[in-house]
C-alpha cells in the first residue's frame, strides 16, 4: 500500500489528542471479565499439585462434593476423555497438554481438579476437601541438567526433554571466526520473569442448549483463540462465540488462558450452568502458565582491532517449563533481528527449548526479543571492554547506516528503514552525555560505584508468524492478516468495527484516528466497537506490536473504500468524472467549482435511501471491509532457512546512569533517557505510555522480577512479597526522545511500538551496572541483578579469596 | 484467596473485646488495621474462627504526651502517629521509622499496636520499641499488666500476648537531653518491603560531643529485632570515633543469627547489619552534636 500522505501533513495522526479509552478507564467504567455477572453463574477453584513430578494414585472427591453449595468436582480422567489436547506450535505431538492433569503431574501448581460452587469461597473450601494421593517421582528443575542423559523425562512419551532444537548458519561464520583478529565468549542469563498484569486471567462461559452455542467472555489476548477453544472442546467453530467487548486489565502477551477457557467451557456445557473462573494471584503465579522466557545464552563473537564485528554465534537454551503452547516460538522471533541493529554479515544460531518440571512459559512482550537483545548488547559491551573502546564508539562503528536501508540481514529479513545514529545522538544529547560522564567520574572519585549503560536495540513488529514454518516444517502458515469494517449510518455517524480485544493498547483511538484521517472527519465522534468472533472479520489479535501497522492499515483501507464510494456518488450526481471530484471534510465538490457541491449529509442520504441517485453497480448502504496482509509476508522459508518474518523495525537507544552504594550494594537508577523511533506515531500519548511502561517492565526484569524455584521444585516467589514488581519508588524519571523514520511499507509510515522500552531497558541497565563494576573488575551477566549478587561481586573485589 | 469461614464481632469497648477474647479461648484474633492479618487469612495461612474488630473502640486511639512519656493507644493509625508534630518533637524515631513502614495507603489503615502485636522480625515499629525500651500495657478481663519491649517480643510473629489478652497502649520514653539525635535506615530490595536489614539509633551528647546516652538496634537479622544495651553502654563518654564505632557495630552484627532466603543470604545480612548500624549511630550522633 502506498503512503497516504507525507509524514508531516496529517490532520489527526501524530497529534496529541485525548484517547478514546481514557474517559471510561479513568472514571472506573471499564467492563472487565470480573464485571461479567451471568444469572445463576457458578464459580471455579482449582486443586493444585504440591509436587513437581508425581503419579496421581487416587482422587477422592466425596467430601468436597458433599459440601453444601458445591455443584461438581471435575478431574482429569473425565475431562481428558471428553476434550482434545490443546494446540502445540512445535512438532512434538506427544507433549500433550490438557487443562487438568490426568494420572501424572509435571509441575508444582498444575491443576489436578476443578471445583464448581455457588461462590468462590465455597469452592476454595471444597478444594481443601479433595483428597489426592500422590506418588512423587524424580523431577528436574535445571534446564542444563534436563538435557543430560539420564535426566528424569518430563514427558517420557516424547523421549527427550528437548522439545525444539535447531541449528542455523547464515553467512560465512566459520571463515569469519577463522580470520578475525579477536574472539570472545560470554554467557548471559535471562532470569525467569514475565509480565504480571494487575488483572489475573479470567473467563466466563455459558452454554445455550437451545441454540447449541457456547458464549465466552475472557480477558484474552491470543491469536486463533476461538478456533483453538472450539477444537479442544470438539465443537464446530461456529458453536463458540467469543465476546471481544471485554476490557482486558493488562496482558503484555501472557493473557492466553486457553487451558482456563477449555476447562470453563467444558464445565458450562457439562453442567448447563454459566461458570466463571477468575484466577487468584496464587493460582495465576503458580498454575496460570504465564511465566516468561528463562534463557541461557552462550555467545561467541569475532571482531577486528577497530571493533568491527565480523560474526556472531548464539546458543540459546530456553526453559519452557512442563508443557508448551506457542512458547518455544519465542526462540524464533529473534531470527528476524538476529544481528541486532548491527552490520554483522555472518550469524550462527542454535536455539534449544527444554522441558523441565516448572510452570509453563507463555508469550511475553517482545516474544523472546528482549532476552536476545540483552545478550547481544552485553556482547557489544564486552567487546568494547576488551578493546578498551568506548561503548558508544563501538556501536556507532557497527550500527547500520541510514543510507543502507532497506538492509538485508543474513537470516533473510530486510529492515525497512531507520536512522540509528541519529536516534542514539538524540538520546545522548538529551542526557547531556559529556556532563554525565563527568558526573559519573566525580562519583567514582568520591568512592561510589557509578556506571553509564548504553543499549541500542531493535523492535521487530507487525510480523507474519514466519518463525512457525521455520521452527516447525510441518506448519505452512504464511498469512497473519488483520481486518476492519467501517460503516456510516443514516445519521452520518461513523463506526469502526474491529474483531479482537484490547489489553490497554488503545485500539479504539488507533482505529478512530485512522478513519478520521482518511475520511477527514473528527475522530472523537467515531465509535469503535468489537464484533464477537462469529461476526468479526479475521484478526490475529494484538501480538508482536502489530496493530498500528495491521489494524491501522485495515482501518485505513476500509475507510478509503467508503471515501471512494462517496466520491463516486458525488461524481454521478454532479455529472463529472471521479478525478474531478474534490473531497474535503466529507463534502464533495467539482474541482474549481465550489458551488457545485454535495455535503456529507446528502451523500450519506443518497447512499442509504436514494438508489435512484446511486451510480450503477454501487451497493446501497455505506459499509466497507478491508483485510490487510502483512507487508513483505506470504512466503515460506527458503532452503537456506532465510525468511522475512517481520516487516517493520522500530529502534530504541537507551542511556542509563546508575549508582551503587559500595557498602550496602543497593543500586539506584539516577537518570534514564530513551531515544525512540517507531516511524509515524498515530497517537503519541499511547506510544509514550507504552514505552514508559515497557521501561518500567524492563527495570523489573533487570533488577527485581524472578520466578525462582527451590531445588525440590517449589516456586518460591509465588506472591508479590517475593516476586518483586518495580513500584513508582523504583522507576526513575524517564525522558523519551522521539525520532521519526517513516516505514516505506505501511499506510502512513507507522511502525509498531507495543513492545517499546522493554526490548532495550534490561540490556541498558545491565550494561550500566557492569560499567559501575568495571573499576573493581566486577561483572554480572545474570538477570535479575540482585542486591545480594552485587554484594558478592563487591566483596570479592574488596577482599580476594574471601 | 478467600479466607476460610469465620465469625465476626465488632467490639464496642475494650472491656467487651477482652470479654470476647476470654470466651473464645485460643482461636480468636483481634483485627485492627488488618494490613497483615487479612492477606494471611486470604491465603489461609491463618484461619481464626472469630475476628474481634477493635477499630471502633475510641479509647484505644489516642496520643497523650507529658514530659517524660508519650502514651499511644494501640489502635492509633500509623498515619496519625506519623503526622503528630508534638509527638515527633518528643519521640522523633517513630516518625522516622514510619517513613519506612509500607506505603501511605497501608499506613492510613495500619495501626501502631497492630504492627507490634504482629511482630514481624523485619518490621520497623518493633525495632523502635526495642531501641527506645518502650513498655507495652496489656489488658485482659483479669486486669492489666505491663511488659518492657525486651520481654514482649519472643519470636517471629510471636509475642508475650496470651490468647485472651489485648494490647492496650504503649509508653514511649522521652529523652529530655537537649542534644539528642536519632536515625533510622534500612535496606530492602524495594521501598516499602520488609527490610533485609534495618537499623535505628538514638544518642544524646554533651556540649563537647561526648556521648551521654545511646541506644541502637537491628532488625531483620534474626527471629526478633534486637537492641544492644550493653554495647551501647560502651559508647558512653566517647565521641564515637571510627575505631569505637567499628568495634561496637561489628560486635552487634556478630550477635545476629540471620537466615538466608530468596532476597538475601545470611552473609549479606550480617554485612549489612554492621554497615547500617554504623550509619545510624553516626547519623544520630551528628544530629545530636549538631544541635546548638
Amino acid at each position: 500500500m502506498a503512503q497516504e500522505k507525507n509524514p508531516g501533513g496529517f490532520r489527526y495522526i501524530g497529534k496529541q489528542r485525548r484517547t478514546k479509552e481514557y474517559p471510561r478507564f479513568v472514571t472506573g467504567r471499564g467492563r472487565f471479565v470480573a464485571d461479567i455477572a451471568l444469572p445463576g453463574m457458578k464459580h471455579v477453584a482449582l486443586v493444585a499439585s504440591p509436587y513437581p513430578s508425581a503419579r496421581i494414585v487416587s482422587i477422592n472427591t466425596a467430601a468436597a462434593r458433599a459440601l453444601p453449595g458445591v455443584h461438581y468436582v471435575l478431574t482429569g480422567e473425565e475431562f481428558c476423555a471428553a476434550t482434545d489436547a490443546l494446540a502445540i506450535g512445535v512438532d512434538a505431538p506427544k507433549v500433550a497438554r490438557y487443562s487438568l492433569a490426568n494420572g501424572v503431574v509435571r509441575y508444582a501448581g498444575e491443576w489436578v481438579a476443578a471445583v464448581v460452587a455457588d461462590t468462590r469461597a465455597i469452592a476454595e473450601d471444597a478444594v481443601e476437601l479433595v483428597e489426592v494421593e500422590y506418588e512423587p517421582t524424580p523431577h528436574v528443575i535445571d534446564p542444563e541438567q534436563a538435557i543430560k542423559d539420564g535426566s528424569p523425562l518430563v514427558h517420557p512419551a516424547h523421549g527427550s526433554n528437548i522439545i525444539l532444537k535447531k541449528h542455523f548458519v547464515w553467512g560465512p561464520v566459520n571463515a569469519a571466526f577463522a580470520n578475525a583478529k579477536h574472539k570472545l565468549v560470554l554467557r548471559a542469563i535471562w532470569g525467569r520473569s514475565s509480565t504480571v498484569p494487575i488483572e489475573t486471567f479470567g473467563v466466563a462461559a455459558q452454554w445455550d442448549a437451545g441454540q447449541q452455542i457456547l458464549d465466552i467472555w475472557a480477558s484474552i489476548q491470543m491469536p486463533k483463540f476461538p478456533d483453538q477453544a472450539a477444537r479442544a472442546l470438539r465443537l464446530p467453530g461456529n458453536a463458540v462465540r467469543v465476546h471481544f467487548d471485554v476490557d482486558v486489565g493488562g496482558s503484555y502477551g501472557v493473557k492466553r488462558g486457553i487451558k482456563h477457557t477449555v476447562l470453563v467451557g467444558y464445565l458450562a456445557r457439562r453442567l448447563g450452568m454459566p461458570v466463571r473462573l477468575i484466577e487468584d494471584r496464587l493460582e495465576n503465579m503458580r498454575g496460570g502458565d504465564m511465566h516468561g522466557p528463562d534463557r541461557i545464552f552462550d555467545m561467541e563473537v569475532a571482531f577486528d582491532d577497530d571493533g568491527t564485528l565480523r560474526a556472531l554465534k548464539i546458543r540459546a537454551l530456553d526453559d519452557v517449563g512442563a508443557y508448551a503452547g506457542r512458547s518455544p516460538f519465542q526462540l524464533g522471533k529473534p531470527v528476524t533481528a538476529i544481528c541486532g541493529p548491527y552490520r554483522i554479515a555472518a550469524v550462527e544460531y542454535e536455539p534449544t527449548a527444554v522441558l523441565t518440571n516448572k510452570t509453563p512459559e507463555e508469550a511475553v512482550r517482545g516474544f523472546g526479543q528482549a532476552p536476545t537483545n540483552f545478550a547481544i548488547e552485553r556482547t557489544l559491551d564486552c567487546v568494547a571492554r576488551h578493546l578498551k573502546m568506548d561503548p558508544i564508539e563501538i556501536r556507532r562503528r557497527n550500527l547500520i547506516r541510514a543510507n543502507e536501508f532497506p538492509y538485508l540481514i543474513p537470516s533473510g529479513s530486510t529492515y525497512d528503514s531507520g536512522d540509528y545514529h541519529a536516534v542514539l545522538d538524540k538520546a545522548l544529547n538529551a542526557i547531556d552525555y559529556p556532563a554525565l560522564v563527568k558526573e559519573r567520574d566525580a562519583a567514582r572519585r568520591a568512592g561510589k560505584l557509578a556506571g553509564i549503560g548504553i543499549a541500542t536495540c531493535l523492535e521487530p513488529n507487525g510480523g507474519n508468524s514466519g518463525f512457525e514454518p521455520l521452527l516447525n516444517p510441518k506448519t505452512d502458515t504464511t498469512t497473519w492478516m488483520d481486518s476492519c469494517v467501517v460503516r456510516v449510518d443514516l445519521s452520518g455517524a461513523i463506526t469502526g468495527v474491529m474483531g479482537t480485544s484490547s489489553s490497554g493498547q488503545g485500539h479504539e483511538t488507533l482505529v478512530s484516528t485512522v478513519i478520521g484521517e482518511v475520511l477527514e472527519r473528527e475522530p472523537a465522534d467515531i465509535r469503535v466497537v468489537r464484533a464477537d468472533s462469529l461476526q468479526a472479520l479475521p484478526s490475529n489479535s494484538p501480538v508482536g506490536s502489530r496493530m498500528a501497522i495491521m489494524l491501522g492499515g485495515a482501518a485505513a483501507g476500509a475507510a478509503r473504500k467508503i471515501k471512494d464510494t462517496l466520491i463516486e456518488i458525488a461524481a454521478h450526481n454532479l455529472q463529472c468524472t471521479i478525478e474531478s471530484v474534490e473531497y474535503s471534510d466529507g463534502n464533495a465538490a467539482v474541482r474549481g467549482h465550489p458551488d457545485q457541491r454535495i455535503p456529507w449529509d446528502e451523500l450519506i442520504a443518497i447512499a442509504h435511501r436514494k438508489i435512484h441517485q446511486m451510480p450503477p453497480g454501487i451497493e446501497p448502504g455505506l459499509q466497507a471491509k478491508f483485510v490487510w496482509e502483512v507487508p513483505t509476508g506470504g512466503k515460506l522459508p527458503a532452503a537456506d532457512n532465510t525468511i522475512q518474518i517481520y516487516p517493520c523495525y522500530s529502534f530504541e537507544a537507551h542511556v542509563v546512569y546508575v549508582e551503587i552504594d559500595r557498602d550496602t550494594a543497593a543500586p539506584v537508577l539516577r537518570k534514564y533517557v530513551c531515544g525512540h523511533d517507531c516511524g509515524v506515531m498515530i497517537s503519541p500519548d499511547i506510544v509514550h505510555g507504552m514505552t514508559y511502561g515497557g521501561i518500567a517492565h524492563g527495570i523489573g526484569a533487570a533488577l527485581y522480577e524472578k520466578f525462582s524455584y527451590t531445588a525440590d521444585g517449589q516456586l518460591e516467589s509465588g506472591t508479590f512479597m517475593d516476586y518483586l514488581l518495580p513500584s513508582a519508588m523504583e522507576v526513575p524519571t524517564i525522558t523519551i526522545v522521539d525520532h521519526c523514520t517513516p516505514s516505506p511499507l505501511t499506510t502512513f509510515g507507522q511502525k509498531g511500538s507495543g513492545e517499546a522500552g522493554y526490548l532495550g531497558a534490561p540490556a541498558a541497565i545491565a550494561n550500566a551496572i557492569n560499567d559501575a563494576l568495571a573499576p573493581i573488575d566486577g561483572r554480572i551477566d545474570t538477570l535479575p541483578i540482585t542486591h545480594d549478587a552485587l554484594w558478592r561481586v563487591i566483596r570479592g573485589a574488596a577482599s580476594p579469596g574471601d | 484467596m478467600k479466607a476460610a469461614s469465620f465469625d465476626y464481632v465488632r467490639a464496642a469497648s475494650i472491656t467487651e473485646a477482652c470479654e470476647l477474647l476470654r470466651q473464645d479461648g485460643g482461636d480468636v484474633k483481634l483485627i485492627a488495621g488488618g494490613q497483615s492479618l487479612t492477606p494471611m487469612m486470604a491465603m489461609r495461612l491463618t484461619r481464626p474462627s472469630r475476628l474481634v474488630d477493635i477499630n471502633e473502640i475510641d479509647a484505644l486511639k489516642f496520643i497523650k504526651l507529658d514530659n517524660n512519656t508519650a502514651r499511644i493507644g494501640a489502635c492509633t493509625r500509623q498515619c496519625v502517629v506519623a503526622a503528630d508534630n508534638a509527638l515527633a518533637a518528643r519521640v522523633p524515631l517513630l516518625r522516622r521509622a514510619l517513613a519506612w513502614v509500607g506505603h501511605t495507603q497501608t499506613r492510613n489503615r495500619g495501626t501502631l499496636g497492630g504492627s507490634l502485636a504482629h511482630a514481624d522480625p523485619a518490621a520497623e515499629l518493633p525495632l523502635v520499641a526495642q531501641v527506645l525500651d518502650a513498655r507495652l500495657q496489656i489488658r485482659s478481663t483479669s486486669g492489666t499488666r505491663t511488659l518492657p519491649a525486651s520481654e514482649f517480643f519472643i519470636g517471629p510473629l510471636t509475642t508475650a500476648l496470651e490468647a485472651h489478652e489485648c494490647l492496650e497502649e504503649i509508653y514511649w520514653p522521652v529523652w529530655t537531653e537537649h542534644r539528642t539525635g536519632c536515625a533510622f535506615t534500612e535496606v530492602s530490595r524495594r521501598h516499602g518491603d520488609f527490610a533485609i536489614i534495618e537499623a535505628c539509633a538514638q544518642i544524646a551528647v554533651d556540649a563537647d560531643g561526648r556521648c551521654m546516652r545511646a541506644s541502637f538496634g537491628l532488625g531483620g537479622g534474626g527471629t526478633i529485632p534486637l537492641a544492644f544495651p550493653a554495647l551501647a553502654a560502651t559508647l558512653i563518654g566517647t565521641q564515637l570515633d571510627d575505631a569505637v564505632l567499628k568495634g561496637v557495630t561489628q560486635d552487634a552484627a556478630a550477635e545476629l543469627d540471620p537466615g538466608g532466603d530468596l532476597h538475601a543470604s545470611a552473609g549479606y545480612r550480617k554485612h549489612l547489619a554492621a554497615v547500617l548500624a554504623t550509619r545510624v549511630l553516626r547519623a544520630a550522633y551528628d544530629e545530636a552534636y549538631g544541635k546548638a
